[in-house]
Order: structure tokens, then C-alpha cells, then sequence
């Protein structure tokens, strides 16, 4: 049965396991690289054209770094402070989520609570990066079917309604992993003492 | 997040341009030129900073939105630098052209730029550049009445005149034949930027890009 995480317990649950994944070098690196990949695609997914003209243009390869650098949020103005901050708040989060699941594969058997939770935690957590990275395209593709190809702009926070919920998405993705590994141990310490 | 949607048209456009390629093309102008490319139709008659697009190494052809929060951040942000250095260099021309998508209010201010540009270019950029400077201000019901308090104060325009003109839509043909630019040349959000170097078009680029971008791009 999955459990949505009402007490404050639950959510101690989860951040004391991706703490203690996270103390380990190798997966702080793997979340770290798992950040980075996601913040790259998803803001080259907004730019393909540019991404195409810098790949195969004939650009020095200084000015392609400078132009490829100045799309991430802070490095480039193209995203505001607070959607700068949940885009790279999603980013890291995903990093976790992903560091927590591999290590969750990798060093557990799989069968203290079985994959009922971290199933459910790993779709959600794909559910939540494909709905930053690539929800408001989807909405827009459908909504230009209907001639409405403005429409996003009347969402209150423009778009950014879908960082959000993937932030809760993989929120919710990391407690029911979390939730999976309870019985375990991470780096020698149990997950749930 | 305007230029999201982007990335859909973006894809058609890639698929439209292999096809393109597959087809195979005639003698004469290609749409990579910058005097066949639907973006810059008609463009040297739009209101222009820097040299004529025919002297230009570089032109930026914009597609904006007075109403639109997005082109505001690259007004502020990414365009006094393109203005000052690009455009101020005497190499690279930029293009001003509308696309009303975003709020309601857009439209009016649109009409009202093109009766401002046909009497006086410099009330027409202070008009624009007042349009972002005051964004939040503005509304369908008020616009009108802002833009003529406006005028009036700051330039030296028939503030009443433009905004007669632009309540009987009097240039409406300039503002249609801007949106039916960007919609043939692709573009489904603002603001959205075709850059050309040396006549010949380089890339499309949507949002509130960083200076580095076009200077990158265009300049060296």
C-alpha cells in the first residue's frame, strides 16, 4: 500500500536517507552529474534551434561555450530568479532522487519492503523531471490544436506551474523510495533508527 | 515561459527545413538569405536602430510583444546592451517588429506604435521602451488613455491623433503584416529572434536570451 507522507517523521525519514546516501562520495558525485545532465537537457530542450547552430555552425569554440553557458539560470538571463531557483531546485532534486534509487538497486536486495514504494517512487520521479523538461511543451502543442497558442501566458506563474509540480513530484518520488529502504541500512547507518 | 512553446514549431520547423533539403532547391535566392526570409519581409520599412539591413553585417529581426513579461526581461536586461554596443558599433541593425500573442492590452498598443512610428521613429522607441518600463501599469481599459498622457508629455506627436488612429485600427495592415512574418517564419512565442550575418540567416533564438548570444553570434 503506498503511504502519502502526512507527519513530520516522514519527511525526517526521507531526508536522513538521501543524507546518508549522499555521504557516500561516489553517489554525492553520481546526484551532482545527474543534476548537471538534467539542468543541460532541459534547457537546450528550449533552444533547439540555437543548439543546432551552435553544434554544427562554425562558431569558435569559445563563443559556442559562452553562447551554450549563458543558457542555464544565473550564468544567462533568459530565466528569472524564482524560475531559475525551482528549475535548479528540481535539478538537484532529481540528482538525489536518482543517487537514492541507484543506491537503493545497487546495494539493497530489494527485499526488506519490497519494490511496492520505490516503484511507485521511481515513476513518479521520471513522471516529475518529463513534467518540468517537457509538460509545458506538451500543454502548448496541445493547446496550439485549438488555436491557442498564447494560452500558457495566462497561467499565473507562466509556465513555471509545471517546475512545481515536479518538484512535489519528485518530492513524493524520493519519501516512497525512502519509504522502500526502511528496514535497511545506507553507509552502515539504519535508514529508519 | 513563452518561448516553451517554441520548441514544438521548432521541431516542425527542423522537419519542414529537411524537407526542404530533400526537395532539393531552384536557382536564386534561398530562404537562408536575409532578403527572401519570411522574418525579414518587408522589414526595411519596420522600425529599425543601426544601419540599413543592406549595409548591415549583422541584423537581429525581433518579434515582440508589448504586453509580454518575457520581452520585458530582455528589454531590460539583454537590450540596452545591444543597443549600446551592437547597434552602437555601426555593424549590426536591429529589427522591431509585433506580434500581439500575449494579453488582451498588446493589441491596442500595437496599433498605437504603428500610428506613432508613421509620424516620428524617436516617439516610437520612447513609446516602446515605455510600454516595458511601465508593464504592470497597463490594461485593455486604460491603455489607450495611458499611451495619448504619454505622447503628449514626452514627445512631440499628436497624442490625440495616434490614439484616434489606433482605436480606428488606421495602420492595422502594418501590424497584420508583422504577425503574418513571424507566423510564416515559424515563430509561436515572444519574443522570438532571427539573426542574419553578412545576409545570410544564422539561427532563431526564443526568450529572454543573454547578450552573450547575440554577441557571440554577431559580433567578432
Amino acid at each position: 500500500m503506498v503511504r502519502l507522507p502526512t507527519r513530520a517523521r516522514d519527511w525526517r525519514l526521507t531526508a536522513r536517507t538521501v543524507r546518508l546516501v549522499l555521504t557516500v562520495p561516489v553517489y554525492a558525485l553520481l546526484a551532482l552529474v545527474v543534476a548537471a545532465l538534467g539542468l543541460t537537457l532541459f534547457v537546450l530542450s528550449l533552444s533547439p534551434g540555437l543548439f543546432g547552430f551552435v553544434a554544427g555552425g562554425a562558431l569558435p569554440l569559445g563563443d559556442r561555450l559562452a553562447i551554450l553557458l549563458s543558457l542555464y539560470p544565473f550564468v544567462g538571463t533568459e530565466f528569472g530568479p524564482l524560475a531559475g531557483t525551482l528549475l535548479v531546485a528540481v535539478a538537484l532534486l532529481f540528482g538525489a532522487n536518482v543517487a537514492t534509487l541507484v543506491y537503493h538497486l545497487r546495494e539493497h536486495d530489494l527485499s526488506a519492503r519490497e519494490g511496492g514504494a520505490s516503484a511507485v517512487g521511481l515513476v513518479l520521479g521520471t513522471l516529475g523531471a518529463g513534467c518540468a523538461a517537457c509538460g509545458t511543451a506538451i500543454l502548448a502543442g496541445v493547446l496550439s490544436l485549438f488555436g491557442l497558442p498564447a494560452a500558457l501566458t495566462f497561467l499565473p506563474l507562466e509556465g513555471l506551474e509545471f517546475a512545481l509540480l515536479a518538484l512535489v513530484a519528485l518530492a513524493l518520488s524520493t519519501y516512497w523510495l525512502a519509504d522502500g529502504m526502511r528496514g535497511g541500512e545506507v553507509n552502515g547507518c539504519p535508514v529508519d533508527p | 515561459m513563452e518561448h516553451r512553446r517554441a520548441f514544438l514549431a521548432s521541431v516542425g520547423l527542423a522537419a519542414s527545413g529537411a524537407l526542404a533539403g530533400c526537395l532539393g532547391r531552384g536557382g536564386g535566392r534561398s530562404e537562408t538569405d536575409l532578403d527572401a526570409h519570411p522574418a525579414a519581409a518587408g522589414a526595411t520599412d519596420e522600425p529599425r536602430l543601426g544601419p540599413p539591413l543592406d549595409e548591415a553585417r549583422g541584423v537581429i529581426v525581433a518579434f515582440e510583444d508589448p504586453s509580454c513579461t518575457t520581452c520585458r526581461r530582455f528589454e531590460r536586461t539583454t537590450f540596452p546592451r545591444i543597443e549600446s554596443d551592437l547597434v552602437g558599433s555601426g555593424e549590426v541593425a536591429f529589427v522591431y517588429r509585433l506580434f500581439p500573442i500575449v494579453f488582451p492590452w498588446g493589441k491596442p498598443a500595437a496599433q498605437a506604435l504603428e500610428a506613432t512610428y508613421d509620424r516620428s521613429a524617436e516617439a516610437f522607441w520612447a513609446l516602446k521602451a515605455h510600454y516595458y518600463a511601465e508593464q504592470d501599469a497597463f490594461g485593455s481599459g486604460n491603455v489607450l488613455d495611458r499611451t495619448e498622457a504619454f505622447l503628449a508629455r514626452e514627445t512631440d506627436v499628436d497624442a490625440a491623433g495616434v490614439v484616434a488612429d489606433a482605436r480606428e485600427e488606421r495602420f492595422d495592415d502594418r501590424v497584420q503584416e508583422d504577425v503574418r512574418a513571424a507566423e510564416e517564419a515559424g515563430a509561436s512565442a515572444t519574443p522570438t529572434f532571427y539573426l542574419f550575418r553578412d545576409g545570410a540567416f544564422l539561427t532563431r533564438a526564443v526568450g529572454a536570451k543573454d547578450y552573450a548570444v547575440f554577441e557571440r553570434a554577431l559580433g567578432g
